[in-house]
């Protein structure tokens, strides 16, 4: 090698880019060749330096920057997540539209609600009002406090404790609790048909309780227990089947729904 | 915006930004040598993040992030901020190969006549940093990504879309001019061109 080649491999030698067989012979002319040394000696120097200096001289990203750098991106994000919901919800609800009607998904969807609502409210344990064992003691506490008069169901095997005024979503409501083999709770309200519930009383679960819902024209009874499905429904309607047609208004042969002071 | 997969979940942009936040300071650092301008340089590495989000899906894992994202910040660079100033490019074809065939026998005959001292030991990183700034765009390109970022030739080749032999012509031609540049501001008040050391500390304080 001699010095012109030496002069055209010098960037590439002093950016580490050469390969060990180009080094090996640049270093044995640098070995034999002072001029070259020294000339490679300043500009390794000068290179180091250079850098050293850009290196100080370099900003930093200002913290403003910092913190905004990404914010375009969290908006496009929550955008397109907005996006997609408003584009889910639209789907949904045109096959809502077209399977079934909407009112009738709207009132399903609604009484689900109130099955919610009722089991909570149970769950919840609000002290009672009146504790008094007795459907007709209890019957009279709720003379006139609703729009409608109470009728205490009478159910086998079980007992009225007490009762209270409660709210079941938007419905005032009276309370009932019963001494069975597990504590239960019924909710009494008066309600036009908003709520889909018929004279077959429907059993749903909800928060770990089963909720037994039916009506007596208009007033809604929905029975929260922690029974389970099989037990509730021999509570409820021992003989009762599914199919049958135009039952009796009494739909509930184990269930007494005479007022109790007509009982006996 | 549109045509662009919007089903990017939340895992991916907390991986992207894990990623992209260890060289704010350096795309930052970049962008002001490339746009000269504070201001400037802010929105072009905002730019540059936001158009390596839209791109996240085509990097592939595991590969050199560091330059894809410089890439992405250079591309941006030139599509968006150089359309004003059509600056003198050495894109030409034959002009690079002559530059490649000559530039070293030139500089061997400017070496003999006058000896090297240890220039840069005189020079503040602000001259430093200006001189940079007055180089030509292609130049100042190559010096920004391998003496502040130090890519290597390969990496730069790859981010400027140039061969590597243009790399390095552009390095060493970059560099030669650097130090021109600096040794003529000396020039200025030192009509001979040795250096008096205490002088210029003295000059320097005073200034």
């Amino acid at each position: 090698m001699n010095c012109h080649e030496l002069e055209l491999q010098l960037t590439p030698y002093l950016d580490g880019e050469l390969g060990a067989d180009e080094r090996v012979g640049i270093e044995a002319h640098l070995a034999g060749c002072s001029t070259c040394a020294h000339r490679v000696e300043v500009e390794r120097h000068n290179l180091s330096m250079l850098r050293a200096l850009l290196r100080e001289g370099s900003p930093s990203a200002p913290s403003r920057l910092r913190q905004t750098v990404f914010d375009g991106i969290h908006r496009e994000e929550l955008a397109a997540r907005r996006l997609r919901l408003v584009r889910l919800g639209a789907a949904a609800a045109g096959v809502a539209l077209a399977v079934v009607g909407a009112n009738q998904q709207y009132r399903i969807h609604q009484l689900r609600l109130y099955e919610q609502d009722a089991a909570m409210r149970h769950a919840r344990q609000f002290p009672l009002e009146i504790r008094q064992p007795g459907a007709q003691a209890i019957e009279a506490w709720f003379g006139g406090k609703l729009d409608h008069p109470v009728i205490v169901p009478q159910f086998p095997n079980a007992t009225a404790t007490g009762a209270r005024l409660l709210q079941v979503r938007d419905k005032a409501a009276a309370y009932i609790r019963y001494d069975a083999r597990r504590p239960m709770g019924l909710f009494v309200y008066g309600d036009d048909h908003d709520v889909d519930i018929g004279s077959k009383p429907e059993v749903a679960s909800s928060h770990g309780y089963n909720v037994v819902s039916w009506r007596e024209g208009d007033v809604v009874y929905q029975l929260v227990t922690d029974l389970d499905e099989e037990d509730v429904r021999a509570l409820i309607a021992p003989q009762h089947t599914a199919g049958q047609t135009s039952p009796p208004p009494e739909s509930l042969p184990a269930v007494r729904m005479q007022p109790a002071s007509l009982r006996h | 915006m549109l045509g662009f997969n919007h089903t990017k979940t939340t895992a991916q942009r907390i991986e992207f930004e894990a990623l992209v936040t260890p060289w704010l300071d350096a795309l930052y650092a970049s962008a002001v040598r490339l746009t000269r301008n504070e201001r400037n340089a802010e929105d072009l590495v905002q730019d540059t993040v936001m158009r390596a989000w839209r791109f996240f899906e085509k990097f592939e894992r595991g590969t050199n992030f560091r330059a894809w994202l410089f890439k992405i910040l250079t591309n941006t660079f030139i599509n968006t901020y150089r359309r004003s100033t059509r600056e003198k490019s050495l894109q030409d074809e034959s002009e690079r190969m002559s530059v490649e065939s000559h530039f070293f026998s030139a500089d061997v005959t400017d070496r003999a006549q006058n000896p090297e001292e240890y220039l840069l030991e005189r020079v503040l990183s602000d001259d430093i940093l200006k001189a940079i700034d007055a180089l030509p765009i292609d130049f100042r390109m190559v010096v920004i990504l391998a003496d502040i970022q130090e890519f290597s030739y390969k990496e730069i080749a790859e981010i400027l879309d140039v061969p590597v032999g243009t790399v390095m012509s552009r390095l060493f031609r970059g560099r030669r001019q650097l130090q021109k540049q600096l040794l003529a501001r000396e020039g200025e008040s030192t009509p001979d061109r040795t250096i008096d050391l205490n002088a210029w500390r003295e000059r320097k304080k005073l200034g």
